[in-house]
Protein backbone atom coordinates (compact mmCIF):
# COMPACT_ATOMS: atom_id res chain seq x y z
CA UNK A 1 0.00 0.00 0.00
CA UNK A 2 2.88 2.34 0.57
CA UNK A 3 4.33 1.33 -2.76
CA UNK A 4 1.05 2.05 -4.49
CA UNK A 5 1.05 5.62 -3.17
CA UNK A 6 4.54 6.41 -4.48
CA UNK A 7 4.53 9.12 -7.09
CA UNK A 8 1.32 10.63 -5.73
CA UNK A 9 1.22 14.43 -5.79
CA UNK A 10 -0.13 15.93 -2.56
CA UNK A 11 -0.72 19.37 -1.12
CA UNK A 12 -0.11 20.45 2.48
CA UNK A 13 -2.50 18.78 4.91
CA UNK A 14 -3.59 15.98 2.56
CA UNK A 15 -4.06 12.41 3.78
CA UNK A 16 -1.39 10.50 1.94
CA UNK A 17 -2.15 6.96 3.02
CA UNK A 18 -3.58 5.15 6.03
CA UNK A 19 -1.22 3.79 8.64
CA UNK A 20 -1.19 0.01 8.08
CA UNK A 21 -2.19 -2.32 10.89
CA UNK A 22 1.10 -4.16 10.86
CA UNK A 23 4.64 -3.48 9.79
CA UNK A 24 6.65 -0.30 10.13
CA UNK A 25 6.53 2.91 8.17
CA UNK A 26 9.54 5.19 8.21
CA UNK A 27 8.67 8.80 7.52
CA UNK A 28 11.11 11.49 6.61
CA UNK A 29 10.96 15.09 5.35
CA UNK A 30 7.50 16.58 5.04
CA UNK A 31 5.43 13.71 6.44
CA UNK A 32 3.83 13.17 9.81
CA UNK A 33 1.05 11.05 11.31
CA UNK A 34 -2.28 12.53 12.32
CA UNK A 35 -5.51 10.70 13.23
CA UNK A 36 -4.26 7.33 12.06
CA UNK A 37 -3.18 8.47 8.61
CA UNK A 38 0.06 9.70 7.17
CA UNK A 39 -0.41 13.41 6.45
CA UNK A 40 1.71 15.75 4.37
CA UNK A 41 3.22 18.92 5.82
CA UNK A 42 4.09 20.53 2.51
CA UNK A 43 3.28 20.13 -1.17
CA UNK A 44 5.21 17.59 -3.21
CA UNK A 45 5.55 14.16 -4.73
CA UNK A 46 5.71 11.08 -2.49
CA UNK A 47 8.99 9.26 -2.99
CA UNK A 48 10.99 6.61 -1.23
CA UNK A 49 14.74 6.46 -0.59
CA UNK A 50 16.85 3.41 -1.32
CA UNK A 51 16.56 2.38 2.32
CA UNK A 52 12.77 2.57 2.33
CA UNK A 53 12.11 5.91 4.01
CA UNK A 54 9.12 7.80 2.64
CA UNK A 55 9.55 11.50 1.97
CA UNK A 56 7.95 14.32 0.07
CA UNK A 57 9.94 15.96 -2.66
CA UNK A 58 8.78 19.47 -3.32
CA UNK A 59 10.30 22.43 -5.08
CA UNK A 60 11.37 24.96 -2.48
CA UNK A 61 13.71 27.87 -2.66
CA UNK A 62 14.82 27.94 0.96
CA UNK A 63 17.25 25.17 1.87
CA UNK A 64 16.66 23.34 5.17
CA UNK A 65 19.77 21.33 6.09
CA UNK A 66 19.38 17.62 6.72
CA UNK A 67 21.89 15.04 7.91
CA UNK A 68 23.80 13.45 5.06
CA UNK A 69 23.31 16.24 2.52
CA UNK A 70 26.23 17.53 0.48
CA UNK A 71 26.44 21.31 0.23
CA UNK A 72 28.49 24.08 -1.35
CA UNK A 73 29.22 26.67 1.33
CA UNK A 74 30.96 30.03 1.60
CA UNK A 75 33.30 30.61 4.54
CA UNK A 76 32.09 33.61 6.57
CA UNK A 77 34.41 33.63 9.54
CA UNK A 78 37.43 31.87 10.95
CA UNK A 79 37.45 31.10 14.70
CA UNK A 80 40.02 29.33 16.81
CA UNK A 81 38.50 25.87 16.44
CA UNK A 82 36.13 26.07 13.48
CA UNK A 83 34.86 28.04 10.48
CA UNK A 84 31.42 29.63 10.15
CA UNK A 85 30.01 28.67 6.76
CA UNK A 86 27.02 30.14 4.95
CA UNK A 87 25.06 27.31 3.33
CA UNK A 88 21.93 29.27 2.55
CA UNK A 89 19.91 27.75 5.38
CA UNK A 90 18.26 29.40 8.40
CA UNK A 91 21.46 29.18 10.47
CA UNK A 92 25.09 29.45 9.45
CA UNK A 93 26.85 26.12 9.74
CA UNK A 94 29.93 25.22 11.76
CA UNK A 95 32.86 23.46 10.06
CA UNK A 96 35.51 22.24 12.53
CA UNK A 97 39.06 23.00 11.42
CA UNK A 98 40.07 19.41 12.05
CA UNK A 99 37.43 17.96 9.71
CA UNK A 100 39.73 18.08 6.70
CA UNK A 101 41.92 15.30 5.36
CA UNK A 102 45.35 15.44 6.95
CA UNK A 103 44.45 18.27 9.33
CA UNK A 104 46.04 18.27 12.76
CA UNK A 105 46.28 20.90 15.46
CA UNK A 106 49.56 22.08 13.97
CA UNK A 107 48.57 21.72 10.33
CA UNK A 108 45.32 23.63 9.87
CA UNK A 109 43.52 24.23 6.55
CA UNK A 110 44.47 27.50 4.91
CA UNK A 111 40.98 28.87 4.22
CA UNK A 112 39.82 32.47 4.43
CA UNK A 113 36.45 34.23 4.51
CA UNK A 114 35.05 34.16 0.98
CA UNK A 115 36.44 30.74 0.03
CA UNK A 116 34.13 28.03 -1.26
CA UNK A 117 33.98 24.58 0.29
CA UNK A 118 32.21 21.36 -0.64
CA UNK A 119 31.14 19.62 2.56
CA UNK A 120 28.65 17.13 3.91
CA UNK A 121 26.20 17.86 6.73
CA UNK A 122 27.06 15.77 9.79
CA UNK A 123 24.34 16.93 12.16
CA UNK A 124 21.38 19.19 11.47
CA UNK A 125 18.75 19.85 14.12
CA UNK A 126 15.90 22.27 14.25
CA UNK A 127 17.30 24.47 16.98
CA UNK A 128 21.07 24.43 16.56
CA UNK A 129 23.68 25.31 13.98
CA UNK A 130 24.35 22.50 11.49
CA UNK A 131 27.78 20.90 11.68
CA UNK A 132 29.68 20.16 8.45
CA UNK A 133 32.64 18.02 7.61
CA UNK A 134 35.06 17.98 4.67
CA UNK A 135 35.92 14.31 5.09
CA UNK A 136 33.72 11.29 4.66
CA UNK A 137 33.03 8.85 7.49
CA UNK A 138 36.24 6.95 6.76
CA UNK A 139 38.39 10.07 7.02
CA UNK A 140 39.18 10.55 3.33
CA UNK A 141 38.58 13.73 1.36
CA UNK A 142 36.37 12.10 -1.34
CA UNK A 143 35.99 15.30 -3.30
CA UNK A 144 35.15 17.44 -0.28
CA UNK A 145 37.22 20.46 0.65
CA UNK A 146 38.25 23.77 -0.83
CA UNK A 147 36.83 24.61 -4.28
CA UNK A 148 39.31 26.80 -6.08
CA UNK A 149 38.36 29.30 -8.79
CA UNK A 150 35.29 28.67 -10.89
CA UNK A 151 31.82 30.15 -10.46
CA UNK A 152 28.67 29.32 -8.49
CA UNK A 153 25.24 28.92 -10.07
CA UNK A 154 22.06 29.13 -7.98
CA UNK A 155 19.36 26.62 -8.66
CA UNK A 156 16.37 25.05 -6.92
CA UNK A 157 16.75 22.06 -4.62
CA UNK A 158 14.82 19.88 -7.06
CA UNK A 159 17.27 20.56 -9.90
CA UNK A 160 20.20 19.90 -7.54
CA UNK A 161 18.69 16.53 -6.63
CA UNK A 162 18.23 15.70 -10.31
CA UNK A 163 21.86 16.55 -11.06
CA UNK A 164 23.04 14.37 -8.20
CA UNK A 165 20.78 11.46 -9.03
CA UNK A 166 21.84 8.22 -10.60
CA UNK A 167 21.57 7.53 -13.56
CA UNK A 168 23.51 10.64 -14.56
CA UNK A 169 21.31 13.58 -15.47
CA UNK A 170 20.91 13.84 -19.28
CA UNK A 171 22.18 17.42 -19.39
CA UNK A 172 25.46 16.46 -17.73
CA UNK A 173 25.96 13.46 -19.98
CA UNK A 174 25.34 15.51 -23.10
CA UNK A 175 27.59 18.37 -22.01
CA UNK A 176 30.33 16.02 -20.85
CA UNK A 177 30.62 14.42 -24.27
CA UNK A 178 31.58 17.72 -25.87
CA UNK A 179 33.12 19.94 -23.20
CA UNK A 180 35.64 19.72 -20.40
CA UNK A 181 34.49 21.05 -17.05
CA UNK A 182 34.37 20.25 -13.35
CA UNK A 183 31.31 20.62 -11.20
CA UNK A 184 30.22 20.16 -7.60
CA UNK A 185 26.50 20.09 -6.87
CA UNK A 186 25.23 21.16 -3.46
CA UNK A 187 21.76 20.17 -2.30
CA UNK A 188 21.44 23.69 -0.92
CA UNK A 189 20.77 24.88 -4.47
CA UNK A 190 24.31 25.88 -5.36
CA UNK A 191 26.33 24.37 -8.18
CA UNK A 192 30.04 25.13 -8.48
CA UNK A 193 31.48 25.05 -12.02
CA UNK A 194 35.01 25.30 -13.20
CA UNK A 195 36.30 25.05 -16.79
CA UNK A 196 39.48 25.99 -18.71
CA UNK A 197 37.74 28.96 -20.36
CA UNK A 198 35.10 31.37 -19.14
CA UNK A 199 33.00 30.72 -22.26
CA UNK A 200 32.71 27.01 -21.42
CA UNK A 201 31.67 27.89 -17.86
CA UNK A 202 28.90 30.17 -19.09
CA UNK A 203 27.66 27.63 -21.63
CA UNK A 204 27.50 24.87 -19.01
CA UNK A 205 25.76 27.13 -16.47
CA UNK A 206 23.11 28.22 -18.96
CA UNK A 207 22.53 24.68 -20.16
CA UNK A 208 22.04 23.37 -16.63
CA UNK A 209 19.66 26.19 -15.73
CA UNK A 210 17.60 25.59 -18.88
CA UNK A 211 17.40 21.86 -18.41
CA UNK A 212 15.23 21.85 -15.31
CA UNK A 213 11.82 21.58 -16.95
CA UNK A 214 12.75 19.88 -20.23
CA UNK A 215 12.45 16.22 -21.08
CA UNK A 216 15.67 14.28 -21.72
CA UNK A 217 15.13 14.38 -25.47
CA UNK A 218 14.65 18.15 -25.47
CA UNK A 219 17.73 18.52 -23.29
CA UNK A 220 19.85 16.51 -25.71
CA UNK A 221 18.66 18.58 -28.69
CA UNK A 222 19.37 21.81 -26.86
CA UNK A 223 22.88 20.76 -25.85
CA UNK A 224 23.68 19.50 -29.34
CA UNK A 225 22.63 22.86 -30.77
CA UNK A 226 24.76 24.77 -28.28
CA UNK A 227 27.82 22.59 -28.85
CA UNK A 228 27.57 22.91 -32.60
CA UNK A 229 27.45 26.68 -32.31
CA UNK A 230 30.52 26.64 -30.10
CA UNK A 231 32.37 24.99 -32.93
CA UNK B 1 27.26 59.26 66.40
CA UNK B 2 23.48 59.46 66.44
CA UNK B 3 21.58 56.24 67.01
CA UNK B 4 20.54 54.35 63.87
CA UNK B 5 16.81 54.79 63.07
CA UNK B 6 14.64 52.12 61.50
CA UNK B 7 13.29 52.56 57.94
CA UNK B 8 15.16 55.79 57.31
CA UNK B 9 15.75 56.77 53.69
CA UNK B 10 19.46 56.93 53.03
CA UNK B 11 21.62 58.01 50.13
CA UNK B 12 24.89 56.67 48.80
CA UNK B 13 27.70 57.71 51.11
CA UNK B 14 25.59 58.22 54.23
CA UNK B 15 27.31 56.97 57.38
CA UNK B 16 24.95 54.56 59.09
CA UNK B 17 26.87 53.44 62.15
CA UNK B 18 30.23 52.35 63.56
CA UNK B 19 31.55 48.86 62.81
CA UNK B 20 32.11 48.14 66.51
CA UNK B 21 28.34 48.42 67.09
CA UNK B 22 26.92 47.15 63.77
CA UNK B 23 27.79 44.49 61.22
CA UNK B 24 27.60 45.23 57.50
CA UNK B 25 24.83 43.55 55.43
CA UNK B 26 23.67 44.04 51.87
CA UNK B 27 23.82 47.39 50.12
CA UNK B 28 26.49 48.79 52.48
CA UNK B 29 30.25 48.86 52.69
CA UNK B 30 32.79 49.46 55.43
CA UNK B 31 35.34 52.29 55.33
CA UNK B 32 37.43 53.82 58.14
CA UNK B 33 35.51 51.96 60.83
CA UNK B 34 32.07 53.05 59.63
CA UNK B 35 29.24 51.26 57.86
CA UNK B 36 28.32 53.40 54.85
CA UNK B 37 25.41 53.01 52.41
CA UNK B 38 26.33 52.06 48.85
CA UNK B 39 22.86 52.25 47.29
CA UNK B 40 19.92 54.60 47.59
CA UNK B 41 17.11 53.05 49.64
CA UNK B 42 15.67 52.32 53.01
CA UNK B 43 17.86 51.25 55.87
CA UNK B 44 16.84 48.14 57.75
CA UNK B 45 18.21 46.66 60.97
CA UNK B 46 18.41 42.92 61.32
CA UNK B 47 18.57 41.39 64.78
CA UNK B 48 21.87 39.67 65.66
CA UNK B 49 21.90 35.95 64.67
CA UNK B 50 23.14 34.92 68.13
CA UNK B 51 23.29 36.66 71.47
CA UNK B 52 26.38 38.77 71.93
CA UNK B 53 26.84 39.49 68.21
CA UNK B 54 26.20 42.73 66.43
CA UNK B 55 22.96 43.62 64.62
CA UNK B 56 23.31 43.88 60.84
CA UNK B 57 22.44 46.96 58.77
CA UNK B 58 21.02 46.43 55.28
CA UNK B 59 20.05 49.07 52.73
CA UNK B 60 17.50 48.05 50.15
CA UNK B 61 15.25 49.89 47.75
CA UNK B 62 11.60 48.97 47.36
CA UNK B 63 11.30 46.43 50.14
CA UNK B 64 13.44 43.75 48.54
CA UNK B 65 17.12 43.08 48.97
CA UNK B 66 19.05 43.58 45.71
CA UNK B 67 19.40 40.08 44.38
CA UNK B 68 22.30 39.05 42.19
CA UNK B 69 23.38 35.46 41.54
CA UNK B 70 26.48 34.39 43.48
CA UNK B 71 28.62 31.30 43.10
CA UNK B 72 26.87 28.45 44.86
CA UNK B 73 23.31 29.70 44.33
CA UNK B 74 20.72 27.36 42.83
CA UNK B 75 19.08 29.27 39.99
CA UNK B 76 16.18 28.65 37.63
CA UNK B 77 17.03 29.42 34.02
CA UNK B 78 15.36 29.29 30.64
CA UNK B 79 17.47 28.02 27.77
CA UNK B 80 17.66 30.61 24.99
CA UNK B 81 20.11 29.07 22.51
CA UNK B 82 21.80 25.74 22.10
CA UNK B 83 25.20 25.47 20.41
CA UNK B 84 27.62 22.59 19.93
CA UNK B 85 29.72 23.25 23.02
CA UNK B 86 27.42 25.17 25.35
CA UNK B 87 23.83 26.05 26.12
CA UNK B 88 23.01 29.73 26.65
CA UNK B 89 20.36 30.59 29.22
CA UNK B 90 18.58 33.50 30.89
CA UNK B 91 18.63 33.41 34.70
CA UNK B 92 15.10 34.10 35.91
CA UNK B 93 15.08 33.17 39.61
CA UNK B 94 17.64 32.83 42.36
CA UNK B 95 16.48 30.26 44.88
CA UNK B 96 12.79 30.95 45.44
CA UNK B 97 12.91 34.59 44.45
CA UNK B 98 12.28 35.93 40.95
CA UNK B 99 14.73 38.46 39.59
CA UNK B 100 13.58 41.80 38.25
CA UNK B 101 16.37 41.85 35.65
CA UNK B 102 17.46 38.82 33.66
CA UNK B 103 21.08 37.79 33.78
CA UNK B 104 22.76 35.68 31.12
CA UNK B 105 24.26 32.33 31.97
CA UNK B 106 25.96 29.59 30.00
CA UNK B 107 26.10 25.85 30.68
CA UNK B 108 29.30 24.57 29.10
CA UNK B 109 29.69 21.06 27.75
CA UNK B 110 31.93 20.00 30.64
CA UNK B 111 29.45 21.29 33.24
CA UNK B 112 26.37 19.41 32.07
CA UNK B 113 27.00 16.22 34.01
CA UNK B 114 29.74 14.70 36.12
CA UNK B 115 30.46 11.52 34.11
CA UNK B 116 31.87 11.23 30.55
CA UNK B 117 32.00 14.99 30.21
CA UNK B 118 33.80 14.95 26.85
CA UNK B 119 31.08 12.86 25.17
CA UNK B 120 28.19 15.16 26.03
CA UNK B 121 25.92 16.15 23.13
CA UNK B 122 24.29 19.39 24.21
CA UNK B 123 21.32 18.91 21.87
CA UNK B 124 20.45 15.67 23.74
CA UNK B 125 20.46 17.48 27.08
CA UNK B 126 18.76 20.84 26.54
CA UNK B 127 16.59 22.51 23.91
CA UNK B 128 15.60 26.17 23.55
CA UNK B 129 12.66 26.98 25.81
CA UNK B 130 13.43 24.39 28.51
CA UNK B 131 13.31 25.47 32.15
CA UNK B 132 16.42 24.20 33.91
CA UNK B 133 17.57 24.16 37.52
CA UNK B 134 21.30 24.92 37.67
CA UNK B 135 23.98 25.99 40.08
CA UNK B 136 26.13 29.08 39.60
CA UNK B 137 29.73 27.96 39.34
CA UNK B 138 31.42 31.33 38.94
CA UNK B 139 30.87 34.88 37.76
CA UNK B 140 32.09 33.71 34.37
CA UNK B 141 33.21 36.10 31.64
CA UNK B 142 31.99 39.55 30.69
CA UNK B 143 28.90 38.17 29.00
CA UNK B 144 27.50 35.44 31.21
CA UNK B 145 27.65 33.52 34.46
CA UNK B 146 28.99 29.98 34.27
CA UNK B 147 26.32 27.48 35.32
CA UNK B 148 26.48 23.78 36.05
CA UNK B 149 23.92 20.96 36.08
CA UNK B 150 26.41 18.32 37.18
CA UNK B 151 24.33 16.99 40.07
CA UNK B 152 21.37 14.63 40.18
CA UNK B 153 18.95 17.27 41.39
CA UNK B 154 19.95 19.73 38.65
CA UNK B 155 18.76 19.66 35.07
CA UNK B 156 15.58 20.11 33.04
CA UNK B 157 12.46 20.53 35.15
CA UNK B 158 9.98 21.58 32.46
CA UNK B 159 10.09 21.08 28.71
CA UNK B 160 7.58 21.17 25.90
CA UNK B 161 7.61 18.55 23.18
CA UNK B 162 8.89 19.53 19.76
CA UNK B 163 5.88 18.36 17.75
CA UNK B 164 2.82 18.81 19.97
CA UNK B 165 4.07 21.65 22.20
CA UNK B 166 2.64 20.15 25.41
CA UNK B 167 4.54 19.70 28.66
CA UNK B 168 6.49 16.46 28.64
CA UNK B 169 6.61 13.88 31.42
CA UNK B 170 10.04 12.66 32.59
CA UNK B 171 10.52 8.93 32.06
CA UNK B 172 14.15 8.56 33.13
CA UNK B 173 17.12 10.72 33.96
CA UNK B 174 17.87 11.10 30.25
CA UNK B 175 14.45 10.96 28.58
CA UNK B 176 11.10 12.74 28.61
CA UNK B 177 7.94 11.64 26.84
CA UNK B 178 5.17 13.67 25.27
CA UNK B 179 1.76 12.55 26.63
CA UNK B 180 -0.02 13.28 23.33
CA UNK B 181 2.22 11.82 20.65
CA UNK B 182 4.12 9.33 22.85
CA UNK B 183 7.33 10.64 21.26
CA UNK B 184 10.38 10.28 23.47
CA UNK B 185 12.91 13.10 23.59
CA UNK B 186 16.28 13.20 25.26
CA UNK B 187 17.01 15.69 28.00
CA UNK B 188 19.20 15.89 31.12
CA UNK B 189 16.35 15.54 33.62
CA UNK B 190 16.57 16.87 37.19
CA UNK B 191 15.94 14.38 39.99
CA UNK B 192 13.37 16.31 42.04
CA UNK B 193 12.04 14.87 45.32
CA UNK B 194 8.49 14.87 43.91
CA UNK B 195 9.54 12.54 41.08
CA UNK B 196 11.31 9.89 43.12
CA UNK B 197 8.85 7.15 44.08
CA UNK B 198 9.60 5.01 47.12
Amino acid sequence: MAAAALGKVVGPGDRVLDVPEQGTLRLSAGLTTHDGAVTSLKGGVLKSTRTGQLFLEGRQKRYIPAEGDVVVGVINDKHSENFTVDIGGPFNAVLPQLSFEGATRRNRPNLHPGDLVYARVVTAHRDTDPVLSCVDTAGRASGFGHLKEGMVLSCSSALARQLLGSPTAPVLEALGSGLQFELAVGLNGRVWLSAPTAATCVVVANAIAESEFRTPAQVRTMVARVLSRLG
Amino acid sequence: MSAVEEERAVCVGDRLGATDTYAAGEGVFVRDGFVIASVVGFQRLEAPPAAGEKPTIHVASRDTLPLVPKPGDIVTVKISRVAQTAAHALIMCVGRQALSTEFKGVIRQQDVRSTEIDRVVIYDCFRPGDIVRAEVVSLGDARSYYLSTAKNELGVVYARSATAGVAMVPTSWVTMQCPETQAVEKRKVAKLESLVTA
